[in-house]
């Protein structure tokens, strides 16, 4: 067990070299460079540019040198935990991204935990009452959620919770908390905010784990230790609980890799809609304005966790489940 | 507040009487007669801050409050929504506190200077008001001015290519001198038209920088250990970054940049919500010895530019317009009442709203030379339905015109706007059959000379379906002329590179920036001077480089443009300015360089019924009119309910 999860780390460094050099590349990719977009998007506004001046702030930014020099540098710098310059904002990397974190993973694991207590018992019920009204009626009801595009339903919320409710459009206060310190009615502001983008983004997360619940669920209620054990009349709650449900359970630790990105880069679009201000629309933005030490040191933070992430999954299922750790040892 | 009205009626009244006894010695009286703000009536008990006669300068620019606008009161918070976080340089182009700046009769005044005078054209002398002070109070002087000549504009370190463009006359730099304190001459060796249009633009040159923060940041006046340790400590690669990053006036990200400016930012980035608070060492008072600006603080919230009309239209802000689009109009109506604010409806100032853009430079040699052609150019615009896009996209609501200057520009002549924008498909395809363009295919597409069919492809930044779907109606009315037409969209940066390189044939994008323009204005949009004119992008590259970069222009009408930018650059007199600008619309109206669609489109303005002194009808846009700049937003106030 020490060696798999010795070896699977060493493997972690050439992926993440890998994905490093990707992340640079395709953040290049698009012509131009930052201070191109910049022109752009003032000349857009009738505001005049400057030649001489932007080629001091190239030379400023070091855009002028060749790219394989700045993307030594880049690596270098993360490397001693300097992520590098935005462009944009003028700022150390870590700066910028630095309030938003927090805020962030505060509503990714509202997000996650309303996903998993509204998931949970209707899977269950859906699996256990398969084709009955209830089954159909909560599977409709989650498909709707799934169907309906997330931004749609973001807007026709905000819309509601404005007239209904006096709630302020977008973001995740009022404005007057917005950099004031921490206090009771800064929570209460964030609350009244916090249910709108959880419910939307949300939604479609519960119908999709609801189906896999479902689905995996169904599998194992169909298998023979069930019926033994009903046949030895074990009470049908302890059955479920004790046996199918934890089996079903394994797609939901190996989901864990996928969790960890999940929380830190919000839901973008629903962000960007909501104008709520977590990580994502600022990697968007960044990726827009090819601000790219800020969006390559950003998704070089998201793949590093994913890589994590799966680690983490995967270790955890072994030692839940005998089959695979068994399994694993047979094969070599 | 009942209470209160009486007493201040009476002050009123009294400094009403005291204007009429002293008048026309206006500044005297507002020295007399200065009232303090009262949201900095604690500061000034407690001695943090001197009182407002020490405040404004000596002789403060008093502005008379007369007709639709009237004194106000201080306080109050205005709320505005900004798109990111970059946009808070709206509120340096809001704040419109130039050296000189526009009225909004579009005439040039002194507003930081006290005064100035021009001898021929050529020597300008700068009188400073004595007594100003930059917002953190450190008097403000020549040795300003001085800074930023000799240490920022002549140091080859910060400023590579030396002084910007403006302050050169045939490439020759202004001798500059400081005879005192508060006193500041230019001299050339020939006229420079343009350096006070310079320094009255919304994004303005400056030529003052508060020399007596900067200096800490600068290697002539601060130890080089002490440079070392910020260039290490803030990670820059050389104290030209320390200093630039800290002296952008123009950005507004540096909360501890003294400016001139009504209201000051507070609020070090990043950040979600920036706070701007008054100057409280401003040098604009009203008649009745307020100092401006009458509302204590600016908060502008950062918000998702597609979300901005919605909150707009919750009223979430109290003068919005930017990220606003005529489309929002019906839905901010609706809004209005329960929100309590006020939609009007401005006008845009560009030449166009849309206009195509012929590539005179393409590098495809059958297209350049049809399109150099003024007969295939007038066919182009002759075949577009202008009043069919007015009333299917812009129900009806702009005019059709050229890309020319509008009709609120004293140099605005009828036949500029109206000459070849009629449609006329008979007189169009009599100009084409005359180049020769008489063969066509089955679908009845005309056929180059050699062969291929006539299809043109317009370059469109598509950020927007509006383009596209005025694209779609020319598309079929050129098809009648027997012109196919494919849009291209792409992103902002694809679309000018196509463009530079001469990939483009012909491209779409707004007309002309400043479209009531007076004479003093530079008429350098009209000729070929810069690649961002798409029409002429090599021959614009070529005269901003000097002929390193870009081709020579070879059209007679193009070098004639030319040489009138020259002789305007050497005009002295009104009259020759007014002559060249009129000689230049005119070539431009004849030749259809750019084939102008629409333009006049209004542009909607969310008020809230609180705020007062906005005006019911405007220009919003940047140039010259710096948005609410020249509308002096430092003059608008709120209603007792808000204050």
């Amino acid at each position: 067990m020490l060696s798999y999860v010795i070896r699977r780390i060493l493997a972690m460094i050439p992926t993440l070299l890998i994905i490093s050099m990707l992340v640079f590349v395709i953040i290049q990719l698009p012509p131009g460079d930052y201070l191109e977009s910049h022109i752009a998007e003032l000349q857009s506004q009738g505001e005049a540019v400057d030649e001489k001046k932007i080629q001091f702030l190239r030379e400023q930014y070091g855009l002028d040198k060749p790219m394989i020099e700045q993307y030594w540098l880049w690596l270098i710098g993360m490397l001693q935990g300097d992520f590098g310059y935005s462009f944009e904002y003028d700022l150390p990397v870590t700066e910028v991204v630095g309030d938003r974190l927090f805020l962030t993973v505060i509503i990714s694991t509202a997000t996650i935990l309303f996903t998993w207590m509204i998931a949970f018992p209707i899977g269950i019920y859906s699996a256990t009452h398969q084709y009955s009204w209830g089954d159909y009626g909560l599977s409709t009801l989650g498909f709707l959620g799934l169907a309906t595009p997330n931004f749609l339903l973001a807007l026709v919320m905000l819309y509601l919770a404005n007239v209904y409710f006096g709630t302020s459009i977008g973001g995740l206060m009022d404005a007057q908390y917005i950099d004031a310190p921490w206090s009771v009615d800064k929570v209460l502001s964030i609350l009244e905010h916090l249910w709108i983008p959880v419910i939307v983004i949300g939604t479609s997360g519960t119908a999709g784990m609801i189906r896999r619940l479902r689905a995996n669920l169904l599998d194992e209620l169909q298998k023979q230790y069930v019926t033994t054990g009903r046949a030895k009349g074990l009470p049908p709650g302890k059955l479920l609980r004790k046996y199918p449900l934890r089996i079903a359970l394994n797609f939901f630790v190996a989901d864990v890799g996928n969790l960890l990105p999940q929380v830190i880069s919000g839901a973008e679009i629903v962000a960007v809609v909501m104008s709520l201000p977590t990580t994502g629309p600022l990697l968007l933005s960044a990726l827009q304005s090819q601000d790219m030490y800020l969006a390559g040191s950003f998704l070089m933070f998201l793949a590093l966790l994913t890589v994590f992430g799966v680690l983490v999954s995967d270790i955890a299922l072994a030692l839940l489940d005998p089959r695979i750790r068994l399994g694993g040892t047979v094969s070599k | 507040m009942q209470i209160l009205r009486p007493g201040r009626l009476m002050r009123w009244l009294a400094s009403l009487v005291w204007l009429l006894a002293v008048t026309p010695g206006g500044s005297l009286l507002a020295m007399q007669g200065l009232q303090e703000t009262p949201s900095l009536q604690a500061l000034v008990d407690a001695g943090d801050l001197p009182p407002v006669e020490e405040r404004v300068p000596q002789d403060p620019q008093v502005v008379e409050l007369s007709g639709d606008k009237v004194p106000g009161e201080h306080g109050g918070e205005l709320r505005l929504l900004m798109g990111k976080q970059k946009d808070i340089r709206q509120m340096v182009i809001y704040g419109y506190a130039r050296l000189v700046g526009y009225t909004p009769e579009l005439e040039i005044e002194a507003d930081l200077l006290k005064s100035y005078d021009v001898v021929d054209g050529r020597v300008f002398t700068l009188h400073l008001r004595k007594g100003h002070r930059w917002s953190d109070g450190h008097p403000f002087t020549s040795e300003d001015f001085r800074y930023y000549w000799e240490d920022i504009a002549n140091n080859p370190d910060l400023s590579k290519g030396g002084p910007p463009r403006e302050l050169l006359v045939d490439g020759q730099l202004p001798h500059v001198e400081f005879p005192d304190a508060h006193t500041v001459r230019y001299s050339w060796h020939a006229p420079n038209p343009y350096f006070l249009t310079a320094l009255a633009g919304a994004v303005p040159l400056y030529i003052y920088k508060p020399a007596h923060y900067l200096r800490q940041f600068h290697p002539r006046y601060q130890s080089a250990e002490v440079i070392e340790e910020l260039i290490a400590q803030e990670k820059r690669r050389n104290w030209m970054g320390v200093h630039v990053n800290r002296d952008r006036p123009y950005k507004a990200t540096n909360p501890d940049l003294p400016t001139l400016q009504p209201w000051v930012n507070t609020t070090f980035p990043p950040s979600e919500r920036f706070v701007f608070t008054r100057n409280p060492y401003y040098h604009r008072i009203d008649q009745n010895g307020r100092q401006l600006p009458y509302i204590d603080s600016v908060v502008i919230g950062i918000a998702s530019s597609g979300l901005i009309p919605a909150k707009t239209g919750a009223g979430e802000s109290d003068l919005q317009a930017r990220y606003l689009r005529m489309d929002n109009y019906t839905f901010l109506k609706t809004t209005a009442k329960r929100n309590e604010f006020d939609v009007r409806l401005w006008q845009t100032a560009k030449g166009a709203h849309l206009a195509l853009y012929p590539d005179l430079n393409t590098n495809d040699e059958v297209y350049r030379k049809l399109l150099r052609d003024v007969r295939f150019r007038r066919a182009l615009s002759l075949a577009i339905n202008r009043h069919e896009i007015n009333q299917v996209v812009y129900f009806g609501l702009v005019q059709e015109s050229n890309n020319t200057v509008l009709a609120e520009s004293p140099l605005y002549q009828r036949e500029d706007q109206y000459s070849w924008i009629d449609f006329d498909l008979q007189q169009a395809n009599r100009l084409l059959d005359e180049l020769g363009l008489t063969e066509v295919d089955d679908r009845g597409v005309r056929l180059l000379p050699d062969g291929r069919p006539l299809e043109i492809v317009v370059q469109t930044a598509g950020e927007s379906t509006e383009q596209t779907d005025v694209l779609e109606l020319i598309h079929d009315s050129w098809l009648r002329a027997g012109i196919k037409l494919y849009s291209i969209p792409s992103t902002r940066e694809v679309f000018r590179n196509r463009i530079f390189s001469g990939d483009a044939v012909m491209s779409i994008w707004t007309g002309l920036e400043n479209a009531i323009p007076t004479a003093e204005n530079s008429p350098l949009e009209l000729a070929p001077t810069s690649k961002y004119q798409y029409q002429w992008p090599k021959w614009g590259s070529y005269y901003e480089s000097g002929g390193q970069s870009g081709e020579e222009p070879d059209l007679p009408a193009v070098l004639e443009l030319l040489e009138l930018i020259d002789a305007w650059s050497h005009t002295e007199t009104h009259e020759q300015r007014v002559e060249i600008w009129r000689r230049m619309l005119k070539i431009n109206r004849e030749q259809m360089f750019t084939i102008g669609i629409v333009n006049h489109v209004p542009h909607p303005v969310v008020v809230s019924n609180f705020l007062r002194n906005v005006p019911q009808a405007g220009f919003y846009d940047i140039a010259p009119g710096a948005y609410f700049g020249i509308y002096k937003p430092d003059t608008f106030w709120f209603k007792e309910e808000r204050r």
